[in-house]
């Protein structure tokens, strides 16, 4: 079976077979044998070449959780080149980055203004979360297109806050 | 002695003082907002009462209402944790009035101690060494500026009723300052519901060590040791430990007598904590009274064996104090790690959602406070701490490998939280050396996140998800080829313990 994995924006492609109770995992740097034994529903024990590792691994909306000694890792089935993309991706295409809080949230203060200039780095937006302050910077340098909330107003986790039309190229 | 205790508070706090209830078999009422009835707090108590809407306001702030439940509950004494109302001293003198006993200081030194300000200048009569800085309560930007030209920059600005890193800020130059006063200013309104500000030197490279004390009813004050609490990020701690690394016992006696001595000019009763900052050069200044448990209290428990919750319900219930101060000993060395619901690679951006799997950390010398479980889906509404990992051991090198592997052992799926973060402060060799001074993390931790790209068991993690992938399909597979019969009916004729 072939299989494409996300991790950190990096696409992985995996090669597994079973045989003799066993898988043989090919990856990008080699072929491991790897014994896999379940212990409960959220648990494997793994012998890769017979070194021992334990996992842990829950499933949630086709992402991956898995913890292995102490780290931690979120991976993704890659789809086969379709599979819709993610909002800031098309609006990265389109060519307008929006700026969002990555988890809802109260806006406390807007630092720009609609056709303001903006440097990468710069503060947009301060949102407040969880009783404490942060600041949204500008992923890149542009031109503030459209503010779609005011001070005071709520916002979900991902929706966008600004929209910035990024720098003529000269 | 108190008949029942309610807990004006929620999460890891409510449940540690939940328990300290249950073990004196005290009865014990919690109080939760719409947000919480799933926390664990409204599982333990023997009561829970709905008080309100999430925003704390309507809640957990709501004095009226947490005045009416413990009424209506029977219960005679209220226990605030920390944060919500546990430093405000209207809610204090509202219990006094009401004949319920607040479990923590009096009013009266609660609104001294609470008051920065005020405190500054009690302790600058009583001679108590203090940084300097600006004396006002309430100024206008021009007199902020004319304070920090004269206090000389870097300044800091801190929230007059606050604590816990809100409203705090450090200004390197006069550009930076209204900015800075205006945020710092919001912060402590929503914060504290108090939006006044202060000025003061910053010290460069300090170390924050704070003195627990305990004072009874009858004016007998005993001083628990320090506690190291130098590792912070955005000015609130992570990482505490004690002993302090930086103190010898000359030093450490001489803290303690001053932290007794704030504690008595104070008139302070019940358990506090008296914070100083150590400078580079060894020499101490008074920062402030924290009028409430602490966060990193369990550190002090675990060394000195002593159970501050329960001194705390002890002495409000007009216990007096049986510890004497030669008879408390510091034994080996304790760290916590606090555990949060942030991203640290988004500059600790705070992450709420549901936590899919958790499996807790155990062992010998190791303690976990939690309020957390698989399952729990963790409200926007509040301070995101999880818990706290704990680890005891003879010395600091044991107790730090000790926690290493208790966070290693520590799984929480679904959500982000600090603790790889925390695992790599523990393994950095300037933690290890004890170079703890505040800046810590912005000094030797701000390549965290490329780091962990080169992450030592992404192929391990890749055979895992490629593994289990694998067994989902292969299991599909065999439920459609063959119903699998049970043993019991493939085995033929059976009995239990026949001959």
């Amino acid at each position: 079976m072939d299989l494409q994995f996300n991790i950190d924006q990096e696409t992985h492609r995996i090669e597994v077979d079973f045989r003799d109770g066993k898988y043989l995992v090919r990856l990008e740097d080699g072929q491991y044998e790897v014994d896999s034994q379940p212990i409960s529903e959220n648990c494997l024990s793994l012998l890769v070449n017979e070194k021992a590792y334990t996992v842990f691994i829950v499933e949630e909306e086709g992402k991956k959780y898995i913890s292995i000694q102490g780290e931690q890792f979120c991976v993704e089935e890659a789809k086969a080149e379709t599979g819709a993309r993610s909002i800031a991706e098309s609006a990265t295409l389109k060519g307008t980055p929006t700026i969002a809080a990555p988890m809802p949230g109260k806006i406390v203060k807007i630092l720009v203004g609609e056709e303001d200039k903006v440097e990468k780095g710069q503060g947009l937006v301060i949102v407040e979360a969880m009783k404490m302050e942060n600041e949204i910077r500008s992923p890149s340098a542009g031109i503030v297109e459209k503010i779609n909330f005011k001070e005071g107003d709520l916002v979900d986790a991902a929706e966008p806050i600004i929209e910035l039309k990024p720098e003529e190229k000269e | 002695m108190i008949k029942k205790i309610l807990i004006a508070n929620r999460g890891e706090i409510a449940v540690r003082v939940i328990n300290a209830c249950r073990e004196m078999s005290v009865p014990t009422v919690a109080v939760y907002s719409t947000a919480d009835r799933k926390s664990l707090h409204v599982q333990m108590a023997d009561e829970a009462i709905c008080i309100g809407d999430p925003p704390p306001l309507e809640s957990y702030l709501n004095i009226d209402k947490i005045i009416a439940v413990a009424k209506q509950t029977g219960a005679d004494a209220i226990h605030p944790g920390y944060g919500f109302l546990a430093e405000n001293s209207d809610f204090s003198a509202r219990c006094e009035r009401e004949g319920l006993v607040f479990i923590g200081p009096n009013s009266k030194a609660l609104r001294l101690v609470g008051d920065k300000v005020a405190s500054r200048e009690t302790m600058t009569k009583a001679k108590i060494p203090i940084i300097p800085g600006m004396m006002t309560k309430r100024a206008e930007m021009k007199e902020f500026k004319e304070a920090a030209e004269s206090i000389g920059y870097p300044v800091m600005i801190k929230a007059s009723a606050g604590g816990g890193g809100k409203g705090m800020r450090i200004i390197y130059s006069p550009k930076e300052l209204e900015k800075g006063i205006e945020a710092g200013m919001r912060e402590a309104k929503s914060a504290f519901g108090d939006e006044s500000v202060y000025l003061e030197k910053y010290i460069e490279e300090p170390r924050h060590v704070e003195f627990q004390v305990l004072a009874d009813n009858f004016g007998n004050v005993v001083h628990l040791f320090e506690r190291e609490c130098s590792i912070q990020r955005r000015h609130q701690k992570i990482v505490e430990e004690t002993p302090s690394c930086a103190i010898d016992d000359e030093l450490r006696k001489k803290m303690g007598e001053v932290a007794k001595k704030v504690i008595k000019i104070s008139g302070y009763n019940n358990a506090g904590t008296v914070e100083f900052l150590l400078d580079k050069n060894k020499k101490f200044y008074f920062l402030e009274v924290n009028a409430r448990i602490q966060v990193e209290h369990p550190i002090t428990e675990l060394v000195t064996g002593v159970d501050l919750v329960k001194q705390q319900i002890k002495i409000a219930s007009g216990e007096k104090l049986k510890l004497k101060q030669e008879e408390i000993k510091q034994r080996g060395h304790a760290i916590e790690c606090r555990i949060y619901a942030e991203d640290p690679e988004n500059n600790f951006f705070p992450c709420a959602g549901k936590i899919l799997f958790m499996k807790e950390p155990a062992g010998p010398g190791v303690r976990h406070d939690c309020g957390i479980y698989s399952g729990f889906d963790v409200p926007v509404y509040y301070d995101p701490i999880l818990s706290k990992v704990i680890t005891w051991a003879e010395t600091r090198e044991d107790a730090r490998g000790r926690m290493i592997m208790a966070l290693s052992d520590y799984i929480i799926l679904g959500i982000k939280t600090t603790i790889g973060f925390l695992s790599s402060v523990m393994g950095h060799p300037e933690f290890a050396a004890g170079n703890t001074q505040t800046n810590f993390i912005e000094k030797n931790m701000s390549d965290w996140g490329d780091k962990k790209k080169g992450r030592k068991f992404l192929n391990e993690a890749l055979l895992a998800a490629a593994v289990s992938s694998q067994m989902k399909t292969s299991e599909k597979r065999a439920v459609v080829k063959e119903k699998a019969p049970s043993p019991w009916l493939t085995v033929g004729k059976w009995s239990i313990g026949g001959n």
